[in-house]
């Protein structure tokens, strides 16, 4: 659907995008990953048309576009949420109705990302939290074929967490292709199709979840007690790191996982906790770190 | 762009620092009122005392108009003050309320944007001035009465009663051209420093500077005096001289239009290619 080619962006000699080229299928959702400062909220303004870049293209439904025609297009959430704080939350989402020559019921949009209630209330009185919320409404105000978020889950507690995945879930299977750049990568693996890892201003990562699942896992097991000898073998074999003598670290497929564990249950070593990584895991934490 | 006019007209109507200065321009009206229907008669007499000596003065001298005059010679260096803090808020309010990347990745032009706030701004200052035009003068005509009026300003010149509405109603008119020329300034700070303080600051900075310059610098020749814009600013008291001087006038509505056009430029071309990054 869209494709970003070399896109670069430079700011006083130094680059904090480069060369980053990546597609958006039709109804995916592509999870934007990274370390703090690492590019993901720019590509996200550039895409928005607030900055503009030193280099790069765009194309949608392999139409080469503008990015300030992109615009159109797309709803969009710019990091942190600004409104018109003397203004209700109706009003806010209203102003924008009215510049985007649109009608909406406002009514119902607030109501969507559970705000229905508070409609009436000036936004500087709103919590982190409802102002996020409102953000999402603005976004989606315009049903657009394609929906930016600029870490969504800012402020929302778990349950705002899980009200807007949902929501989000709900727009992807009505057709709402999603591009949203979070540092939750627990919420984000649980609705993301694609994920994107970003770091300096490099792609460090492009996979599918498809691919995803695909992938070795590495897996930390920890055991009781110490690990008896056919218990070791076992390990051995499989080319695990003994981390001590009863934690190892074992990279398999995720078809393996379940009967390395029978067969080491069944060979005395009953592990008390199994932790998995997935690839996309262990990326981001190496690069963050 | 009338949906945009719209909004930025809705916006400047639901911040109460519109009405604020609304209010303080009133009050400073009444005050002056006041202070006149006390003690008029007594600041009048003192000021008139050099005079007495060799004019026979009669009838209402102490009048509506003249205070009206005195209202606005009084308050202008501060009516810049009061135009400016809204003047600049209109833009620089977007940026420290960060609403300027809500409005900007919506499907509008820049340009569009600008010249719905520069509109914005523009109605504003009438506004202002009419509100403060009305205030100088129907309370004091209603609490004074009409009368001529004795205006110093390079000498003493008698301004008629019948001549004096025509008079007032151009002064206003020409205080609003260079109350938009001043917020043009404004706005284009607030486009260029992205915060309120900060370009009122600035804004105050320059009015200062040249007022201070225009004031106590009397070696500048006319021609130097012609490039501060203070000094075009305060021409609208030439409508209360005996003979009007219409080309000095125009020359100042010339370079008042010609500041507010460069300025607009400037913020036009700069908010074109401005990076929204933080």
């Amino acid at each position: 659907m869209l494709s970003i080619k070399d896109l670069s962006l430079k700011y006083d000699n130094e680059y904090i995008l480069s060369d980053i080229s990546f597609t958006v299928k039709r109804r995916e959702i592509l999870g934007l990953l990274g370390p703090n400062g690492a590019g993901k909220s720019s590509i996200i303004k550039i895409l928005a048309g607030l900055v503009k870049p030193r280099s790069g293209s765009l194309t949608l439904d392999e139409e080469s576009l503008s990015f300030e025609d992109l615009r159109a297009k797309c709803g969009y959430l710019i990091d942190s949420p600004s409104y018109y704080p003397h203004l209700s939350a109706f009003n806010n989402l209203k102003l924008i109705e009215r510049i985007n020559y649109t009608k909406v019921d406002c009514k119902k949009l607030l109501g969507l990302v559970g705000l229905g209630d508070v409609g009436k209330k000036k936004v500087r009185h709103f919590s982190t939290g409802m102002k996020q919320r409102l953000s999402i409404a603005t976004a989606i105000m315009r049903s657009p074929e394609l929906l930016i978020l600029d870490e969504p889950f800012n402020g929302l507690d778990p349950n705002g967490y899980q009200d807007i995945i949902n929501l989000l879930k709900d727009l992807n299977a009505c057709g709402t292709t999603i591009i949203v750049s979070s540092h939750l990568l627990d919420e984000l693996e649980q609705f993301a199709t694609a994920f994107v890892l970003i770091n300096k201003g490099k792609i460090a990562l492009n996979i599918s979840k498809t691919n995803l699942m695909k992938s070795n896992r590495k897996v930390t097991l920890t055991f009781s007690k110490d690990f008896n000898a056919s218990a070791e073998a076992l390990i051995m074999e499989k080319e695990g790191i003994f981390i001590s003598n009863r934690v190892v670290e074992l990279t398999i497929k995720p078809e393996e996982i379940g009967p390395i564990i029978n067969a080491l249950v069944v060979s005395g070593s009953i592990p008390i906790n199994i932790e998995t990584h997935t690839i996309l895991q262990d990326t981001y934490f190496e690069l963050a770190r | 762009m009338k949906a945009l006019l719209y909004t930025e007209i809705y916006k400047l109507f639901c911040s109460s620092r519109t009405y604020t200065t609304f209010a303080i321009a009133i009050v400073l009206m009444a005050i002056i009122n006041l202070g006149l229907y006390t003690d008029g008669e007594n600041i009048l007499s003192f000021i008139l005392k050099p005079l007495k000596d060799y004019f026979i003065l009669e009838g209402n001298i102490l009048n509506g108009y003249l205070i009206a005059y005195f209202s606005l010679n009084t308050l202008w260096v501060h009516i810049p003050v009061l135009v400016i803090i809204v003047g600049t808020y209109i833009f620089s309010s977007e940026f420290e309320y960060g609403t300027i990347k809500v409005l900007l990745s919506q499907p509008i032009s820049r340009t569009q944007l600008i010249v719905s706030k520069l509109a914005a701004m523009v109605l504003y200052n009438i506004m202002f001035m009419t509100v403060l035009a009305l205030f100088a003068l129907v309370p004091s005509v209603l609490i004074f009465g009409k009368g001529d009026v004795m205006v110093l300003n390079d000498g003493l010149h008698f301004i008629l009663e019948s001549s004096f509405l025509k008079r007032y109603v151009l002064t206003i008119l020409f205080a609003t051209l260079a109350m938009i020329a001043f917020s043009s300034m404004g706005m284009f700070l607030a486009i260029w420093f992205k915060n309120t303080l900060t370009s009122i600051l600035v804004a105050f900075g320059v009015l200062i500077f040249h007022t201070l310059i225009q004031s106590f610098v009397l070696a500048l020749s006319s021609g130097w005096q012609q490039l501060l814009f203070t000094f075009h600013m305060s021409m609208w008291q030439q409508f209360f001289v005996t003979e009007v001087p219409i080309r000095m006038i125009v020359k100042s509505a010339i370079f008042l239009i010609a500041m507010t056009l460069i300025f607009t430029q400037l913020t036009i071309y700069r908010f074109k290619y401005i990076n929204i990054s933080e």
